[in-house]
């Protein structure tokens, strides 16, 4: 065995992610958050091919204490529990150290607690916009700011787009990248959306549009921001063992979440670099290299998180994504290292927390995805946020 | 000179022990960080502990003179009813002082003329709140 620490065994060879499901997603949906849950839990099993019989572990994210933004619509745990009829061995609302969506069920089904887990995350953040007029501030859910955001909503740091900004003005000051290099990623994950029927923006994207677009907090502008909706994903995780019974189950061939830097947006060390530490860390844990990947599903809530997991993971080296990106053939459909082939949370819809590309990877390695099949996708790199909370994975066709 | 942007429409600090001192500081108009009484390294935030040796016996030290701008953005989107935009907010780091880095808005020039390591001199202005916050003033 590879990579490992002498004596034992890698986690990721107990378990599998057998079902993916997802629930209508629009700008504004008329159901309810809870109903957009059930959805996409009874999707994402039957998906696996089980039954609610089944599931024995139950999760979601973020837990319910953390609604740090309208449209956080994931439901109570125990009444998603009550209305489904489970009777789950093991359950987690987790809402710090998110890594991966499936890094806490996938322990528990390692660690034999539960066989079958799903996990969920329920968005409603496009009808709390609207409701709201806009995209509404982080934190306005609450009389005060606690924590590390004590000390940047006060200042004017009213939402994530103003807090990773700095980043972005970091980066393409160190590297002397450009907008109109970067312009490509949101311009290149549009023309995926297009092939996603799915996707809450399909209309095609111009390099020019993108100039053009109107500054949220620079250098970001409008379509550098990902596109608030409404939505649930879930996704089951079950023991390796069960494979057999399993309709199409995904191999995960490394898992990474590094826990590292300074817990807070502002205090980052090193603006320019980010992610770098879960990068090499799941790269530990594999002989896979950045060059056997064949399709990309990395977190863009942002237009600099997808940079970010670019120079990371090593697909090019630091201060090299401008150039990579630039022209769009690298990370289209027939490129080297398709990318977002779904449109991202840029165009298909911010289903958060790396929900919408973990669906996508398994959906890819599957060869379900449709109009937007990367043909003979075998390995799958997905990229949860960045920073302080990054989680990497490889997945690979069974 | 540039157009003053109101800084009182947002969402106040949640105050906690550790950071009471902070705050009172900064309604005077100083900036106050953490100084280690064990090695001497400075902490920001303040958490009664020290981030280079773990040491409990913090007191706090004022810091005064230039700082350095290490990013900045100017936010254009109105994020709350009322919120004057657009501002610009810079990530300030201090020769004298390594290890604290303190996010405030920029005054004393128009946002657009914001630039990393462009010096700033400490200062406060009316926040959310009652609260005075960080609002560093462009050296000309």
């Amino acid at each position: 065995m590879s990579g490992t620490a002498a004596g034992t065994e890698l986690f990721e060879r107990r378990f599998v992610i057998s079902g993916v499901g997802q629930s209508a997603i629009g700008r504004d949906l008329n159901q309810s958050g809870f109903q957009l849950t059930i959805d996409a839990i009874l999707a994402a099993v039957a998906d696996a091919g089980l039954t609610l019989d089944d599931i024995d572990g139950l999760a979601m994210f973020p837990g319910g204490g953390a609604a740090n933004l309208p449209g956080y619509a994931n439901g109570n745990l125990y009444e998603v529990q009550d209305a489904l009829r489970l009777s789950p061995r093991w359950r987690q609302g987790s809402v710090e150290g998110m890594v991966l969506p499936f890094f806490g069920p996938a322990l528990a089904v390692a660690a034999g607690l539960a066989r079958h887990a799903v996990i969920w995350r329920t968005v409603k953040e496009g009808s709390a916009a609207h409701k709201a007029g806009g995209r509404p501030a982080y934190g306005a859910t609450k009389p005060a700011a606690d924590g590390p955001l004590a000390w940047l909503l006060p200042v004017g740091m009213l939402s994530p787009v103003c807090q990773v900004a700095p980043y972005m003005t970091r980066y393409m000051h160190e590297f002397g990248v450009t907008r109109e290099q970067l312009a490509w990623i949101p311009v290149t994950q549009r023309a995926h959306a297009a092939l996603n029927p799915d996707a809450v923006y399909s209309k095609p994207l111009t390099v020019e549009d993108y100039l053009n677009a109107r500054m949220i907090s620079t250098p970001m502008c409008l379509y550098d921001c990902d596109v608030p909706c409404d939505g649930a994903t879930a996704i089951v995780v079950s023991a390796v063992e069960t494979a057999p019974d399993l309709r199409s189950p995904v191999r995960i061939e490394a898992a990474a979440g590094l826990v590292e830097g300074r817990p807070s947006w502002d205090q980052w060390e090193d603006m320019g670099r980010v992610g770098y530490g879960a990068a090499r860390a799941m790269w530990a844990r594999t002989d896979l290299r950045p060059g056997d990947v064949d399709v990309a599903q990395l977190y863009d809530g942002f237009t600099i998180e997808c940079v970010w997991w670019l120079e990371a993971l090593g697909f090019c080296g630091p201060g090299e994504a401008g150039a990579f990106v630039e022209g769009g053939q690298r990370i289209g459909l027939t490129g080297q290292l398709p990318l977002n082939t779904w449109g991202g949370q840029l165009s298909g819809g911010r289903l958060h927390a790396g929900f919408g590309h973990v669906a996508e990877a398994v959906r890819q390695l599957r060869g379900e995805a449709g109009a937007r099949q990367v043909a003979g996708a075998e390995v799958a790199a997905v990229g949860n946020v960045g920073g302080f909370e990054a989680g990497a994975a490889l997945l690979t066709r069974w | 000179m540039s157009r003053h942007v109101d800084a009182t429409v947002g969402i106040p600090p949640g105050v906690t022990e550790e950071t009471a001192a902070f705050w009172a500081a900064a309604a005077d108009g100083r900036l106050v960080v953490e100084r280690c009484a064990a090695c001497g390294a400075e902490s920001f935030p303040p958490r009664g502990i020290c981030r280079a040796c773990r040491g409990r016996g913090m007191a706090h030290v004022e810091i005064t003179g230039i700082g350095r701008v290490y990013s900045y953005t100017v936010n254009y989107q109105r994020w709350l009813p009322d919120l004057e935009v657009p501002y610009a907010i810079v990530l300030v780091e201090f020769d004298d002082h390594p290890g604290v880095r303190v996010t405030g808005r920029l005054r004393g020039c128009p946002p657009q003329e914001a630039t990393i390591g462009m010096t700033v001199q400490v200062g406060f202005e009316p926040g959310p709140g009652g609260f005075a916050i960080p609002s560093f003033v462009a050296v000309r």
